[in-house]
């Protein structure tokens, strides 16, 4: 009988999934590059491009920084649901919802920015815990899977900006399609395109970690995430713990919509939240959980948003760029799992192989 | 009225065949423990492969059995990481529909707005059609109707429910480490039951490019995959009733074209918001009205939980 050689640890270390993930992403960009060159490109052609153009340049160094802005904000939105061990899967459509609510007012309201803008990030805030209600509540008063309710409204918060950008909103000044006139007030900026959303963002996440990490509630969180049964027996109100998180991710996702509408399109558009709800799900994951690694993960996200632009004047559809995220995705999931088998010492079956003789 | 009756039914019978496919697929996988979140990618494959298929061969039937094939390919993908290596099943079937979606855009590119050219034609059965209302609906549309909503269900209700290898399967889903103690092969049955399912949701989409919209474009699929999904969930992960709410759910959809053909005073937007409302309302309503309904229709017990031979 052939004995084990590897045994499986409950908790993985963090260098081993460190060097795991490297090479998951590695691994696909090597599959990326392999698939390029059958395609009849050239991967290393392609590769000198995109860093020049991403982090050799300052256009590309203020693209990265607009696609952080939104990342940071959703990848939170998705790490803090985590925590509790949810997943909102519908980031995307509380940014609609935000970004719909923001324009809203942006529209509505005449006033200076100093009156209208608190006004559209308290909308943007609101209309995305408001996208979330009906998830939260099914899932914390009758169990209902909230991957699948946060998604469908995905649908419908897109639906409702076709319908806004093309029926009431539309832009009736210059005529643009599938979109609303520009709004009168923005986010002012910062460093060339690069408005304060992006800071704010950061100090955002930072802020979050710190109430994950040092507070009660966020304590209580952990624990209602890490064990439901536990944390009810000590006396933790898990549902209202689970409302309450799921409203603040809400938040941070419409947040980030507002974040958008107001610093980066300054306007309503059909299509304008890019994914950046999924990829914010993707930067949770690389995140692992932590608040604080949602800088970092948010930077490679842009990275590899940033470098689709400069694929997409290579004639490569930016939708590669979905496929890529996923790939990557895949391995860092198999990374994962992989990190959590530690290859047994020579000396240790041997007692398994005694004990199987015995038997 | 009874025109109108017979073709909602018609529309409702073509949306809902794409749901059923899909969904039945997924309850084999789901019925097995594992949850396949890469439906709507598998599906946007099916559909972009049926289309290419198509404008090089001009036989649906060809194109069919490649959607199949590419379907169960991405599923094998998906239960390489999510069964055999055993990572995250979320994480995996996020995965494999981001990649679904992309891929299929980017081979779809050239492809796409060009009308397909071989569809399933139109078959009438004899005396069945003739029924009214249900005979034009189910018999006289294409040749796949019948055996998606009667042959697939009730063999995959026999199997499940009245073999010995039906009741394996699921004693996979229930209690893997009890399974593999009866010397049931876990890994396997997971493998193959989630190919399969995958290959279903490919038909599922190739099914939706060469009957209900015979035309590739990008976003297509627009969340049936998920659907399917919250399907499974509402009929209890059960082969029969799942087919019956796709159904229903096509009647959902039949409603919004209604609408839209009779210029109902509401925007075609907020009917195109049905099924999606319509597919919340499915899984929310029945469990808050009837509570013992978790209970009744609950996902099998291991759902979603990787197995571990060796954990002890």
């Amino acid at each position: 009988m052939a004995t084990r050689a590897f045994q499986r640890l409950p908790t993985a270390p963090a260098g081993r999934i460190l060097m795991l993930r490297l090479v998951a992403i590695i691994l696909s960009l090597f599959i990326i590059a392999c698939v390029l060159a059958l395609s009849g490109h050239s991967p290393l052609m392609l590769a000198e491009l995109i860093i020049h153009s991403t982090l050799g340049s300052r256009f590309g160094l203020e693209d990265l920084a607009l696609f952080m802005c939104p990342l940071l904000l959703t990848g939170a939105a998705v790490t803090v649901c985590g925590t509790i061990g949810l997943w909102n899967i519908g980031a995307e459509g509380q940014f609609y919802a935000g970004a719909i609510a923001a324009t809203g007012v942006a529209l509505g309201v005449h006033g200076s920015a100093l009156t209208v803008l608190p006004l559209m990030t308290i909308a943007g805030i609101v209309g995305g815990m408001a996208w979330i209600t009906v998830p939260t509540l099914a899932r914390a008063y009758a169990g209902v899977n909230e991957i699948i309710t946060t998604l469908l409204l995905n649908f419908i918060a897109s639906l409702l900006t076709y319908y806004l950008t093309t029926g009431p909103w539309r832009d009736r000044i210059s005529g643009a399609q599938v979109s609303t006139q520009r709004i009168s007030v923005s986010i002012p900026e910062m460093w060339g395109i690069v408005h304060w959303g992006f800071p704010v963002a950061i100090v955002i996440v930072i802020g979050l970690a710190l109430v994950l990490s040092r507070t009660r509630w966020g304590y209580e969180i952990r624990i209602g995430g890490a064990n439901p049964e536990a944390a009810r027996y000590a006396g933790i109100p898990v549902r209202l713990r689970i409302i309450s998180v799921m409203l603040l991710s809400g938040g941070l996702a419409g947040l980030a919509g507002m974040f958008e509408v107001a610093g980066t399109v300054h306007r309503l558009q059909g299509g304008m939240a890019n994914n950046f709800g999924y990829l914010g799900i993707v930067v949770a994951v690389l995140a692992r959980g932590s608040c604080l690694n949602v800088i970092p993960a948010a930077l490679l996200m842009a990275l590899i948003l940033d470098s689709g632009i400069v694929m997409q004047t290579q004639q490569l559809s930016a939708s590669v760029i979905l496929a890529i995220t996923g790939l990557i995705l895949f391995m860092i999931a198999i990374g994962d799992e992989l990190a959590h088998y530690r290859p047994l010492a020579r000396t240790t079956p041997q007692g398994t192989a005694a004990g199987s003789k015995v038997s | 009225m009874i025109t109108l009756l017979t073709g909602m039914l018609a529309t409702a019978v073509l949306a809902g065949g794409v749901l059923a496919l899909a969904a039945l697929g997924e309850v084999l996988a789901e019925r097995v423990g594992v949850t396949n979140l890469g439906v709507e990618g598998l599906m946007a494959l099916g559909a972009v492969s049926a289309v290419i298929t198509v404008f090089s061969f001009h036989s649906p039937w060809v194109g069919l059995l490649v959607a199949i094939m590419v379907g169960a390919v991405g599923g094998m993908v998906f239960a390489f990481g999510a069964v055999v290596m055993r990572a995250n099943q979320v994480l995996c079937g996020l995965a494999t529909t981001f990649m679904g979606l992309g891929l299929s855009t980017a081979l779809g590119h050239n492809y796409a707005g060009q009308p397909v050219d071989a569809t399933f034609g139109h078959v009438t059965i004899p005396l069945l059609s003739a029924i009214p209302v249900i005979g034009p609906a189910f018999f006289a549309q294409n040749i796949l109707i019948v055996p998606i909503y009667v042959l697939l269900p009730a063999l995959v209700h026999f199997v499940m429910f009245r073999t010995r290898h039906g009741l394996n399967m699921r004693a996979v889903g229930e209690n893997p480490a009890a399974a593999d103690a009866a010397g049931i092969p876990v890994m396997a049955m997971r493998f193959w039951y989630v190919t399969l399912g995958g290959a279903m949701a490919g038909m599922a989409g190739g099914y939706l490019t060469l009957t209900y919209v015979p035309v590739w474009s990008e976003g297509m699929v627009a969340g049936r995959g998920w659907i399917a999904l919250a399907l499974v969930i509402f009929a209890g992960y059960r082969p029969i009733i799942v087919t019956l709410s796709a159904l229903l759910f096509g009647l959902v959809t039949a409603l919004s074209f209604v609408g839209q053909a009779h210029n109902w005073p509401i925007d075609p937007a907020f009917l195109n918001m049905l099924p999606y409302l319509g597919t919340m309302a499915f899984i929310i309503v029945p469990v808050v009205v009837w509570h013992r309904m978790r209970r009744v229709m609950a996902a099998p017990a291991a759902l979603a939980q990787p197995y571990y031979r060796d954990v002890r």
